[in-house]
């Protein structure tokens, strides 16, 4: 098991090394640090900056030495925890991301404590019994659900409650501090996406292991409908539906950006997209190394336990 | 010039253009406007001429007067991008002047009525020839640190924009460009380096300035209180956020770029003393900016996290009149410029350009895209708004006459040609085109509009043969002529190159008597209407919102924060 | 496209063996795709007389291969519902030239509202902030996310299948080589990808398309390359080999037709997402550009001036119209799984 942890880690650090090193070959052209200088400097067009001020810019950002050296200069302030500095936004990269990670974290942490029981639950009881009316709801509720882009869900629930009812701020932007009620509708948006693919998936296990020899043979001998779900058929069907919601850690990554976006909220999402636009390569780079990190550690996780929960890989 | 006219308005230029308003060629307000520029009291000129001149804080301080209902207290919360302070003489978007406005004042101050008024001086006077400009500095005004403002402080601003290390667009103002001379050597690029020249600032003594000019120069104030003329502290090293000290009620409290700027009161100095702000009563405590880009900010309002916000654009106009709160348009010379290269064909042929620009009519295009806000443009780059805009007859479509001009520059089966839109203040650059588009079709003129993304615009702007180009305000007519349109400038997209033109302008440049240089920059208007260069429809307003618990607030034409009076209720 | 395939027999055969039967129905998608994506992608260069009746032949074909599609899936309501609604989308798509809608790009009556009579003109839907026609505009917005959609999941198919045949097929350090490639790519959350993607070639529909690759491919080239690896060790490829055939005629000819099953399905489910991906990329900035309608545009516009109630149809009416598109994507694919599972 050690080894294989090992083995993935290790993995995760070439991938993150090699992408690291295209992100920097590709920003380090001039199409690119041109664009950048021209919204430092406050010009309105690449054509409109002149080589001597531009070369100027190159010396004060220290971007003047070869390429090669200021790569290994990055690797060596990353590995100290230094991310170099936002151009957009003049402040150390490692420190925007701590706070944009943060807010970030918030988010996905309510999606998970939303997302996971109301998946489990409406996936278990519709695999309980494959065709009954619950699961045909399941089945509608959830196919609907994941058709709606997050950008329409995103719509639609701002329509109904923030401008219609009112209930709710319509942006996350917390101009005046913290606001629990603004946080409401993002996690709404993310939660209703991705419930019902969990929901899917949940229901599909479930049903496998009700079709299965040794539960049929335990309702077969009379033990209590309750007691044979809860103790024999849960444990075994909840296996797959746990890697799969280890797994959504890297789809929320994806699904932050345009939620983070919409509702305005200070996130990696929002932080990401920003730098791409403005052309921020320390902070894409930052943020692409920790999109990367997440993604490969949530599969790491999800297969070491899948290992580790599935008897038949563990004892076999 | 036989009149007496009071004290004040002795100034022979201001002498010579009471004149002209008592015959009816100069207006009450472009009056009011050039004696305070010349040192007259802006309330003596509003008297003299007979209109109500807007109230005052005591001590003719250029604030608007308190309010005996006024609370003290509250944050008043702006939408608005947040941005880098590095050094305020580089500056180059007005929204970091913003930030920095209530920290860094300015030697004068242009209010929402266009009268500028002294400020950080307390009065000036120009010689006859305008080539001698004599600022009487403000006594008492306390920096952050508790010194006090000196002649010398001021001195060593202007010092510090003509240097060529600070890289200030401030030499371009004519109020510095007067000030310098050539060096003699030359920069990589062999242009001659600018240096100030022998005894051309001159501290007369604590509280006295001397400005000489090696040209006349009528804008002096006016230019003293353009953004990036903000007076900083001798200790002043970039980046500005770091150490802000100045002489305004507010500094830096909280301020992250692209999130937000908060500006606290100043009560003590920096050496602990009580710090004593010359302009009077301020009621805010705080004024908190929050980063919202320009699209998002009316949407940030319409939740009621902000009091009011930067700008918001004429698509936004019908959502904003449907928020509670009181909308501001100011008008404004900015613009959209539909240039054609005269060098690039078809447009090389005169009868292609006039004939386009008879297929369109000007109005309408304003009216679909501004209702009724905003002012016709007539083609020739000058405003209404502009002090020196001499008015010629209206411009009239004419359909039947475009068919014509095409017909005889052998398009007769029609003409079609592309113009390159980039939207860069906005979709309704296109808007704009797309009315153009169909006014053409009727006299056979099949236009396309090719949109491009506004970074994109801005790399061909001075290069595609027929572009649409956003022009932002600026002062005066001529300045945007010299600019925009004067044989081989940088800026002239559109590759004019008349000799009359240019003299024409030059003359009216060279012309102090303001109503004579009307009629002389008339001239020059009406040779480049008549050159058929351009479709400019539209001279846009700029709106903002703020809320109607917000008291006190005064739309001002150049988007300048000015919130010294302003009480929340 | 999904329905290539399908044969013109409407017996129930079974669903494996009915998809292994090409048919001239493919015929009938080429005459409906053909004339729909150079309208579309290439439409700037065309004559307008060309463009006026290009379309033409697309509109029957559509109607037909939608009888046909019902016809042969009846026993699944699912697949049914789902053939509907991506088949009104195409049907739009192919029609909107000839439907009695105003030019959907021309500014009229800003802000006027749904059903309001104004300018000699009814605003079914409202008018956007321009004074654009909603409902013309919605329409027509089909066109642009439907073939960009589409060119780009084919793309990515073509691509992705190509590796992943390698991959199965040759084994050894190809396999290694691409799955590494594969892994790499597959690390990056989507978005990412994207907006990485994007901002480094700019915005523009056949950039989407590349994008869409990068992302979609790798996914791609896994199931493909199982399903080889399952077929591989058949008789019939043996029988092939034997004969001497080139492997990539194997590869093409043999192997992929086998796969096709759960290619379809997963392709229908793929169209979904990249739907998804084109509207948000474009709200997000980095997809297509104005001024032609798209509903991930309409949504960027609108979300700047319908923050409020009274205006909330001009983002209600793209989010709804790309939602059913999607749904449809999605229902095809399940009735289309549950059909493949039932034989």
């Amino acid at each position: 098991m050690l080894k294989l942890i090992g083995s993935r880690l290790l993995q995760m650090l070439l991938i993150m090394g090699v992408i690291s090193f295209i992100l920097f070959a590709i920003f380090d052209s001039d199409k690119f640090k041109k664009q950048i200088a021209v919204n430092e400097l406050g010009g309105f067009a690449v054509s409109a900056l002149s080589e001597q001020d531009y070369q100027a810019w190159l010396e004060k950002k220290g971007l003047n030495v070869p390429f090669y050296q200021r790569y290994l200069n990055w690797v060596a302030g990353v590995a100290q925890g230094d991310f170099g500095k936002s151009f957009e936004k003049n402040e150390p990269v490692a420190d925007l991301l701590a706070t944009r990670l943060v807010h970030t974290g918030l988010l996905a942490l309510w999606v998970f404590a939303l997302m996971i029981p109301l998946s489990l639950l409406f996936g278990v009881v519709a695999g309980m019994k494959e065709g009954s009316p619950q699961d045909r709801l399941t089945s509608f509720i959830s196919v609907l659900t994941t058709s709606l882009p997050e950008i329409a869900t995103a719509i639609i629930l701002t329509v109904i409650f923030a401008l219609g009812l009112r209930w709710l701020p319509p942006n996350a932007a917390m101009v005046n501090g913290w606001d629990w009620r603004a946080l409401v509708l993002p996690v709404l948006t993310l939660v209703l996406y991705d419930f019902g693919y969990v929901a899917r998936m949940t229901r599909a296990s479930m049903a496998e292991v009700m079709n299965s020899q040794y539960i049929r043979t335990a309702i077969l001998k009379g033990l209590p409908y309750r007691r044979v779900i809860l103790r024999h058929a849960l444990r075994n069907a909840l296996i797959a539906p746990f890697t799969i919601i280890v797994l959504q850690m890297n789809w929320l990554l994806s699904g932050v950006v345009v939620v983070e976006v919409f509702f305005q909220y200070a996130g990696f999402g929002k932080l990401l997209l920003d730098a791409a636009l403005f052309g921020d390569i320390y902070v894409i780079q930052a943020a692409t190394l920790v999109a990367v990190f997440v993604a490969v550690a949530s599969q790491i996780i999800s297969d070491v336990g899948y290992t580790f929960l599935n008897p038949r890989i563990r004892f076999a | 010039m036989a009149r007496k006219l009071p004290p004040g308005f002795e100034h022979p230029v201001v002498a010579n253009a009471f004149d002209h308003l008592e015959a009816g060629r100069l207006s009450k307000r472009e009056f009011i406007r050039l004696a305070a520029l010349l040192g007259a009291s802006a309330a003596s000129a509003y008297a003299l001429v007979g209109l109500p001149a807007p109230a005052l804080a005591e001590g003719a301080l250029p604030f608007p007067p308190d309010d005996p209902k006024a609370k003290a207290g509250g944050v008043l919360k702006v939408a608005m991008q947040v941005q880098k302070l590095e050094d305020p003489a580089t500056f180059s978007w007005v929204q970091m002047s913003n930030q920095a406005r209530h920290t860094l004042e300015y030697v004068a101050i242009t209010g929402p009525d266009n009268v500028t008024r002294p400020m950080l001086a307390e009065s000036w006077s120009a010689s006859p020839d305008l080539k001698t400009w004599t600022f009487n500095i403000r006594k008492g005004v306390m920096w952050h640190t508790g010194e006090e403002l000196t002649a010398d402080d001021i001195a060593w601003n202007i010092k510090r924009w003509a240097d060529p290390a600070t890289a200030s667009s401030n030499v371009g103002l004519s109020v510095v460009a007067g000030l310098l001379e050539d060096t003699g050597k030359k920069d990589d690029k062999g242009k001659p380096i600018m240096g100030l020249s022998n005894g051309a600032i001159e501290v007369v003594d604590k509280y006295t300035l001397r400005l000489h000019m090696n040209r006349p120069v009528l804008s002096a104030p006016e230019d003293l209180y353009n953004y990036p003329t903000a007076i900083v502290h001798r200790s002043f090293k970039a980046p500005l956020s770091d150490n802000m000290i100045g002489t305004g009620p507010f500094t830096l409290g909280e301020f992250r770029v692209g999130d937000k700027c908060v500006l606290k009161r100043v009560t003590k100095t920096r050496d602990g003393k009580d710090f004593n702000y010359w302009g009077g009563k301020v009621y805010l405590d705080e004024i908190a900016y929050y980063n919202f880009d320009s699209d998002n900010q009316l949407s940030a309002f319409a939740s009621g996290d902000v009091h009011t916000l930067y700008d918001f654009t004429v698509e936004q106009l019908d959502l904003a009149k449907s928020l509670p709160g009181i909308i501001h348009a100011a008008r404004t010379a900015q613009n959209i410029c539909c240039r054609m290269q005269v060098d690039h064909a078809p447009f090389t042929d005169k009868r292609v350009r006039q004939a386009i620009v008879m297929s369109v009519d000007n109005e309408k295009v304003k009216n679909l895209v501004y209702g009724e806000d905003g002012d016709v443009g007539e083609n020739h780059h000058v405003a209404p708004v502009h002090p020196d805009y001499g008015p010629l007859p209206p411009l009239k479509r004419d359909v039947e006459g475009a068919k014509k001009l095409l017909k005889d520059a052998g398009f007769e089966k029609g003409l079609e040609v592309t113009i390159d839109v980039g939207n860069t203040d906005g979709p309704w650059h296109q808007t704009a085109c797309e009315a153009m588009r169909d006014q053409m079709k009727e006299a056979g003129i099949n236009l396309k509009v090719n949109v491009m993304p506004a970074a994109k615009y801005w790399e061909i702007w001075d290069k595609t043969p027929f572009g649409c180009t956003a022009w932002t305000h600026r002062p005066l007519g001529t300045m945007v002529m010299s600019l925009g349109y004067r044989t081989g400038v940088p800026w002239n997209e559109s590759h004019y190159a008349n000799p009359a033109f240019d003299k024409a302008l030059d003359e009216a440049e060279a012309t102090l008597d303001v109503a004579a240089r009307k009629v002389k920059l008339a001239v020059a208007e009406k040779i480049l209407q008549d050159d058929a260069v351009m479709v400019m429809p539209i001279f846009r307003p700029v709106y903002t919102i703020v809320a109607k618990n917000v008291n006190g607030y005064q739309g001002h034409p150049t988007e300048y924060h000015q919130f010294n009076k302003i009480w929340l209720t | 496209m999904t329905t290539a395939n399908i044969s013109l027999d409407t017996a129930p055969v079974p669903f494996n063996v009915r998809i292994r039967q090409p048919t001239a129905l493919i015929g009938l998608v080429l005459l409906m795709w053909v004339p729909l994506t150079l309208y579309v992608m290439f439409g700037p260069f065309l004559s307008d007389t060309l463009k006026s009746f290009v379309l033409l032949p697309a509109i029957p074909a559509t109607v037909a291969l939608y009888v046909i599609a019902v016809t042969s899936w009846r026993e699944s309501p699912v697949a049914i519902i789902g053939a509907t609604l991506v088949f009104f989308w195409l049907f739009v798509a192919v029609s909107a030239p000839y439907l009695p809608l105003i030019d959907p790009n021309k500014p009229l009556a800003p802000f006027a509202e749904m059903g309001a009579y104004k300018k000699d003109h009814w605003f079914l839907l409202g008018a956007d902030f321009k004074g654009r026609d909603m409902l013309s505009r919605d329409l027509w917005g089909c066109q642009r996310v439907l073939v960009w959609g589409v060119s780009a999941t084919l793309v990515a198919y073509a691509v992705g299948a190509f590796f992943g045949l390698l991959a199965g097929y040759l084994s050894g350090w190809w396999d290694q080589a691409i799955s590494l490639v594969c892994n790499i790519l597959l690390s990056f959350p989507v978005m990412v990808l994207f907006i990485l993607i994007l901002n480094y070639l700019g915005p523009s529909g056949f950039n989407i398309v590349i994008a869409v690759t990068f992302a979609s491919a790798p996914a791609i080239m896994r199931i493909v390359r199982g399903l080889t690896l399952d077929t591989r060790s058949r008789d019939y490829i043996f029988a092939a080999q034997t004969r001497g055939e080139h492997p990539l005629r194997i590869m093409i000819f043999e192997l992929l037709p086998n796969a096709r099953g759960p290619i379809i399905v997963d392709a229908c489910l793929r169209l979904g997402y990249t739907t998804v991906a084109i509207t948000t990329l474009t709200f997000l900035g980095l997809g297509l550009q104005p001024p032609d309608p798209d509903w991930g545009l309409m949504i960027k516009e609108s979300t700047k001036v319908a923050m409020v109630w009274k205006f909330s149809y001009m983002l209600l009416i793209p989010a709804l119209s790309v939602s059913s598109l999607i749904l449809g994507f999605n229902l095809l694919a399940d009735g289309l799984r549950e059909m493949s599972l039932r034989d």
